[in-house]
């Protein structure tokens, strides 16, 4: 077995045990903490006893608690997610869609800002104390600081309110009834709707890029190879991407970090802008005491996480020539 | 032909409070064909002038004034883009630190072929094929062209750059101190194999390097900067060997030479000039012993010295025949005379018996479940010494050899896997058993690196202060013991000191603070591991003087760990020399300097250079490197580079005492100077277990 | 007398320290006059998150703007009566936006130096400890990384009452994963230099080295992130309010903006959107500024020549 495979089977095993913790705290904060939701949801309401029976049943509420959490795994791990109590549709059905629309929205713009705002922050880094490094340092600082709903709340106000050049809300017009996710996604009523919140995601994302891409080229314009480099007689361009190309690490672990918590970064951003994702879903599944969709998507959401973390080691490791893969890839 | 000419060159750096003066008014010339050598020491702006050549300056340094002409064109008025086409092509560079010098992301091949491909407009398979055979030029495996600078040692990655300058055949060859980080002899390597390349190209060298000894071997010309100025230049043979210039003849005497021990070297007292200002005296006239009212007016001029090719910028250089004179006796830099003082060695403190330090090989969970015994690391393996009161013992070794880990077990800061260590006449688990205290308090150590071994955050006072508090020893008289510890170290007046911090201090002081700090407990036994590696030559000197003179008078027990065989020939009383995690051979120090026994020792010492260029020394280039010290070899460690060895050395391996006796002894069955003419030339590549060793370690 | 006057000295002398330490320390705020500006900025909100409740002309909650004839402003442009306008209830902006600073300051205060504190600790005890300790405190960041905060955030409020310690104490019990992460890997550099090896070496007990040693080095790394989580702290808060789950007993500039957001008025209402807006912005940004330039003064990485 080579360092690299043992490497690689650590981190799934920590992954694996990552999944079932993560899953079991949801359980507890679920299930049994006082007052808990499904209690909550069992007490709350008119209901009469026979219903009661009916609902406990119905979640298994009326078994004993390790049974439950046995069922509550097995489920959860095999991606039956159950019934949404207000939609009365399986889970699924609801999720799914919900995880497309945010997954068309976030991943383009996550990949734009990566590509776009790495490669400005290498050339604010190589033009150090430059007018353009500062004045992109502090509006990417601006964007990234500033909590995402109040960005989206200024580009309502300004774009779709006052110049009227993109609708504020939605993903579609209310008249638009498109079938199927090609119908709905090519179409230029999507793009209008598209435009305002990914602009936004862009943004929001740009600072992290910008900074990680211009300190690693800082950093490695004072480095003696590219000290040598220079001696060689390579233009100022090649010279930059050098640098850059030695800066990618961190950033590419950066973005797998990103990719993974894409579903809960931007939650307000849905909120904001009505844009049917799994993050709006969420909320509204939380205000309204759904608890097997809430269940469903804090799940779905850890695991991105779990599975971009594990991304990230992998591809350090594997792509760092100068990490030996058994100690390599932070912990 | 005057291939560069560099005249009145002058190098600011802007920083936040004045300007650095970094080189003031430097003119030199080199002609084709010649190897000339840039000395001085750290901040005397060497590398400056080499930098200011390469148009490779920081952002923060601008030539002031002064012109460098290469060829005939003025390097400094040249656009960004012609500048570029000299680069490489006319002049190339080796850089100083080939560590990190090469692209840690791109493979060595690439980055030569990228040198090509930047000045010529060739394909990809010629380029590719200049790269082979330029692998095989500088001794490196063609077919690793495709490997990366982390896959190679140091000394063979010292190897790519200068394949990297060696690639378009450059009328000029810019080497950076390309020896400075390496072994003496990979060292001796690297500059065996400049010289050889570079007599067949044809091309100069300008060689930078605070070597002298190096400086001696390689070069025609030289100049000997100081304080960014040049104070003496001229032909090797004239400048090295009668100094006009007092910087010259204190620079030459702090180099301890090995065949010289009975001769302490002397120091130049005192600290490189600050350069915030333009000097306007002669830079060297606070530590010169020579200086007059005169000196304190200008910095001289250099006179050019009739009838030979030397010049000198001191205002008494007429009477520097006398100066000379003076300048061997250490009276006249203000050094007590404390003459050898061979005090009487006291019982013995420590005492190894076939101590071991191995590490274990992280294993797979499947060959644990198999229950097959790891693979061990044998950083110190079985290695027996003793150490009385008032005697230092040097511990001598390349890199990886295990002198640190070595260090660090005696110190116990690493636990013993095997083997016994007695201090002061009980066993290291009489200590580990409650009694560590006591062991802190009696033995201390000092590390390698002066800007490292200090916490940053922490005044003199608390740095010296600490192991007081922690030991609870003199803590009502804290600030005498402080102050008398400090006195002790030479730094005087040590009120001026307490409250600095680190960072205000200078090398040579922090590594005195350092001393200060294990000395302060009133210790027993020191262990010091290569405490002046990171140090210029003169403070290296009164480093080694300050260790050598509280052996002989505050009756400890010292172990010296060094690469550096002049200094511990110079500092030691007795000598162990270390290869792979065992002694190879040990006894008096002025014994083995002058006869060695065991090969190995023999090309250590043939590798350090030599000052006087007049000196011929013959060269014992060894084979290959150190093999991995997880898979030894059986029999002697030693054999698969040693060009003596023989069968019985494959078979099985030599103890310590195979040859000599209890003052000089080494593990060796064919010990140079038994004259055994059947022994030499029979050369251990024809054995099996030989060929495929070297096979992996083609290079250094 | 005479040694009441050397000891008085010597405090003196011990102040003077402490205080060129800090001077130096905010030196760096001289040189970059954004950072200074978002010293202001953030000098501005301290006093009004301290004052801020007692210069509203009103109640921001239980007063309704009337004119003079007893009918109710609502949502009316700023005039005379209401610099800042008024909300769809009537109620005055500017006691609101006043009002609202102080649970954004004990939120972003508390909820910053519990994340530093908390980071810090388990930073640098899993750095300096390693082996099984660091292993198990490190799979705890990474749980927390993969528990999604806002999520996990809106069911625990959801079921207990909001209150503004809660929220603190819920913020800084996600966010503490951020600087423990940073820190510990700078421990681990730290712990690698000769000076730890040598306070091994002269005796220095575990305790000792780690908080002598290890810690003061670590120590702007940790003020770094303390000021990133204030910032954060912020942002948190504000977004849970926006949603909802603030404290239903306070007025926060995050609550300010749910109401208008909820009521539809953003499209007229700009003077009820713009101060907890901008107000929000300028402090996150003004925190985040001042991080960034202390950061370029402590990262010897990028601290090349210039």
């Amino acid at each position: 077995m080579t360092k690299f495979q043992r490497f690689l089977l650590k981190r799934l095993a920590i992954s694996v045990l990552l999944t079932l913790v993560a899953v079991s705290v949801i359980f507890v904060v679920l299930r049994l903490l006082p007052g808990s939701p499904f209690e909550a949801l069992v007490t709350s309401g008119n209901l009469n006893q026979e219903q009661i029976t009916e609902i406990r049943a119905m979640y298994g509420l009326d078994e004993p608690m390790w049974r439950q959490y046995v069922n509550y795994l097995t489920s959860l791990l095999t991606f039956q997610f159950g019934y949404s109590i207000l939609r009365s549709q399986p889970v699924w059905a609801v999720l799914e869609p919900r995880l497309i629309n945010s997954l068309i929205l976030l991943v383009p713009a996550l990949v734009t800002t990566a590509i776009l705002s790495s490669l400005l922050g290498m050339y604010a880094g190589w033009n150090r104390g430059s007018r353009l490094e500062k004045f992109s340092i502090v509006s990417t600082t601006l964007l990234r600081s500033t909590p995402v709903f109040i960005t989206a709340i200024f580009f309502i106000i300004v774009f779709a309110y006052n110049l009227e050049l993109a609708p504020a809300l939605g993903m579609r017009s209310i008249r638009a009834t498109p079938d199927g996710y090609i119908e709905t996604f090519a179409s230029l009523d999507f793009l209008h709707h598209y435009l305002l919140p990914f602009a936004v995601a862009v943004l929001y994302y740009s600072g992290d890029f910008l900074l990680l891409a211009r300190n690693g080229v800082v950093e490695k314009r004072g480095s003696e190879f590219l000290k040598l480099h220079r001696a060689k007689g390579l233009t100022e361009m090649e010279q930059l991407a050098r640098a850059g190309r030695n800066s990618m690490l961190p950033i590419l672990t950066y973005f797998t970090l990103r990719l993974g918590m894409i579903f809960q970064g931007l939650i307000l951003l849905e909120v904001v802008f009505s844009w049917p994702g799994i993050g709006r879903e969420l909320v509204l599944a939380i205000q309204q005491q759904d608890y097997p969709l809430v269940q469903a998507a804090v799940f779905i959401m850890a695991l991105a996480v779990i599975l971009a973390n594990l991304a990230a080691d992998v591809l350090y490791a594997y792509f760092d020539p100068t990490v030996s893969a058994s100690g390599g890839g932070s912990a | 032909m005057t291939l560069l000419e560099v005249d009145n060159l002058k190098v600011t750096y802007q920083t936040d409070d004045d300007p650095v003066h970094a080189v003031n008014d430097v003119s030199f010339t080199i002609d084709e064909g010649v190897n000339y050598g840039l000395a001085g020491e750290s901040g005397s702006g060497k590398s400056t002038v080499a930098e200011a050549l390469l148009g490779l300056l920081p952002g923060n340094g601008t030539v002031e004034r002064g012109t460098i002409e290469f060829d005939g064109k003025d390097l400094t008025s040249l656009s960004a883009a012609e500048r570029r086409d000299v680069l490489w092509e006319d002049i190339a560079y080796i850089p100083q630190s080939a560590m990190d010098s090469l692209d840690p992301v791109m493979s060595t091949g690439d980055q030569i072929a990228q040198a090509i491909h930047t000045h010529r407009n060739v394909t990809d398979t010629k380029a590719c094929e200049r790269v082979r055979e330029l692998f095989e030029i500088v001794g490196l495996d063609p077919n690793r062209v495709d490997d990366y600078p982390h896959e190679f040692s140091g000394g063979m990655r010292q190897r790519v750059t200068i394949a990297m300058a060696l690639a378009l055949e450059p009328d000029l060859i810019i080497a950076d101190e390309p020896t400075t980080g390496l072994d003496v002899i990979v060292q001796d390597k690297i500059i065996d194999k400049i010289l050889e390349i570079q007599e067949r190209m044809d091309s100069s060298l300008l060689l930078i390097t605070h070597e002298i000894g190096v400086i001696a071997e390689t070069c025609d010309e030289l100049s000997i900067l100081y304080g960014g100025k040049v104070m003496e230049q001229g032909s090797v043979d004239n400048v090295l060997v009668n100094p006009t210039n007092p910087y010259t003849m204190g620079l030459k005497n702090s180099f301890p030479e090995i065949d010289e021990e009975d001769e302490d070297p002397v120091a130049i007292p005192g600290s490189p000039p600050n350069l915030n200002g333009e000097p306007t005296s002669c830079v060297f006239q606070d530590r010169c012993p020579f200086a007059t009212d005169e000196c304190g007016e200008s910095h001289p001029d250099p006179v050019e010295l009739p009838n030979r090719n030397h010049r000198s910028a001191c205002h008494r250089v007429k009477e520097s025949a006398q100066m000379r004179q003076a300048a061997d006796d250490p009276e006249t830099w203000d050094i007590p005379d404390d003459g050898d003082s061979e005090s009487d060695r006291g019982e013995v403190i420590l005492e190894t018996d076939a101590l071991e330090k191995h590490y274990e090989q992280s294993q797979s969970l499947l060959s644990k479940v198999r229950g097959e015994d790891p693979d061990h690391v044998k950083a110190v393996d079985g290695i027996s010494l003793s150490v009385r009161r008032s005697e230092v013992l040097g511990v001598a070794g390349e890199s990886g050899c295990g002198k640190s880990t070595l260090g660090e077990t005696m110190a116990l800061l690493e636990e013993p896997t095997g083997g016994e260590l007695v201090f002061d006449g009980e066993p290291y688990e009489y200590y580990q058993d409650g009694n560590q205290r006591e062991f802190r308090r009696k033995m201390q150590i000092i590390f390698q690196d002066p800007f490292d071994s200090l916490n940053p955050r922490q005044t003199v006072r608390k740095l010296v202060g600490e192991p007081l508090t922690i030991h609870d020893y003199r803590t009502d008289e804290k600030e005498q013991a402080i102050v008398e510890t400090l006195e002790k170290v030479g730094l005087t007046p040590a009120e001026e000191y307490l409250d600095q911090y680190p960072h205000e201090l200078s090398g040579g002081q922090r590594q005195r603070v350092a001393v200060a700090k294990a000395l302060v407990l009133d210790p027993d036994f020191l262990i010091c591991d290569e405490p002046a590696s990171m140090l210029d030559v003169s403070l290296k000197v009164n480093l080694l003087n300050l260790l050598r003179g509280l052996a002989d008078t505050e009756d400890i027990g010292i172990v010296y760990i060094s690469h550096d065989l002049a200094s511990l020939v110079q500092v030691s009383d007795r000598l162990a020399v270390m290869y792979l995690g065992r002694v190879i051979e040990e006894g008096d120090v002025n014994h083995i300097a002058t006869q060695p026994s065991h090969p190995y020792t023999a090309s250590l010492l043939s590798a350090a250079p030599e000052k006087d260029p007049t000196a011929d020394r013959t060269r014992v280039l060894l084979e290959g490197e150190p093999p991995d010290p997880v898979d030894l070899p059986s029999g002697c460690a030693f054999a698969p580079r040693c060009p003596k060895a023989q069968e019985s050395c494959w078979e099985s391996e030599p103890a310590i005492d195979e040859t000599g006796d209890e003052r000089h002894q080494a593990a060796c069955y064919f010990p140079e100077g038994d004259d055994d003419p059947t022994t030499v030339d029979t050369s251990a590549t024809d054995s099996d277990g030989a060929s495929s060793i070297n096979a992996d370690s083609i290079g250094d | 007398m005479s040694t009441g006057t050397e000891r008085e000295a010597e405090v003196y002398k011990r102040v003077d320290a402490v205080w060129t330490t800090v001077c130096d320390q905010f030196a760096f705020l001289r040189q970059d006059r954004l950072a200074f500006g978002g010293m202001l900025v953030v000098a501005a909100f301290v006093f009004l998150g301290l004052f801020g409740p007692f210069l509203a002309p009103h109640d921001p909650i239980e007063h309704t703007v009337r004119g003079g004839d007893g009918s109710v402003f609502r949502l009316t442009a700023p005039s005379a009566e209401a610099f800042f306008g008024t909300t769809s209830y009537g109620k005055d902006v500017l006691s609101q936006f006043l009002a609202g600073a102080r649970p954004t300051l004990i939120v972003g205060l508390f909820g910053g130096l519990g994340t530093g504190a908390l980071g810090f600790t388990v930073g640098v005890v899993s750095g300096y400890y390693g082996g099984w300790v660091d292993e198990l405190l490190m799979r705890l960041t990474d749980l927390t990384f993969s528990l999604p905060f806002m999520p996990m955030a809106l069911l625990l409020l959801t079921f207990m009452t909001p209150n503004i310690w809660l929220i603190t104490a819920i913020i800084a019990a996600f966010l503490w994963k951020m600087p423990a992460r940073v820190v510990r890997s700078e421990v681990l550099s730290v712990r690698e230099r000769t000076f730890v090896k040598s306070a091994r070496a002269s005796g220095a007990s575990d305790l000792r080295t780690m908080l002598y040693h290890v810690a003061p080095n670590v120590l702007p790394i940790g003020f770094l992130y303390t000021a990133y989580g204030v910032a954060w702290a912020i942002a948190a808060q504000a977004s849970l309010a926006f949603l909802g789950f603030g404290d239903p007993t306070m007025t926060s500039w995050g609550r300010m903006l749910r109401q208008v957001f909820a009521s539809g008025n953003m499209r007229v209402a700009w003077w009820w959107v713009l101060p907890p807006a901008v107000g929000i912005a300028a402090i996150t940004t003004s925190v985040f500024l001042i991080g960034r330039a202390y950061e370029e003064v402590i990262n010897p990485e990028i601290q090349t020549d210039q």
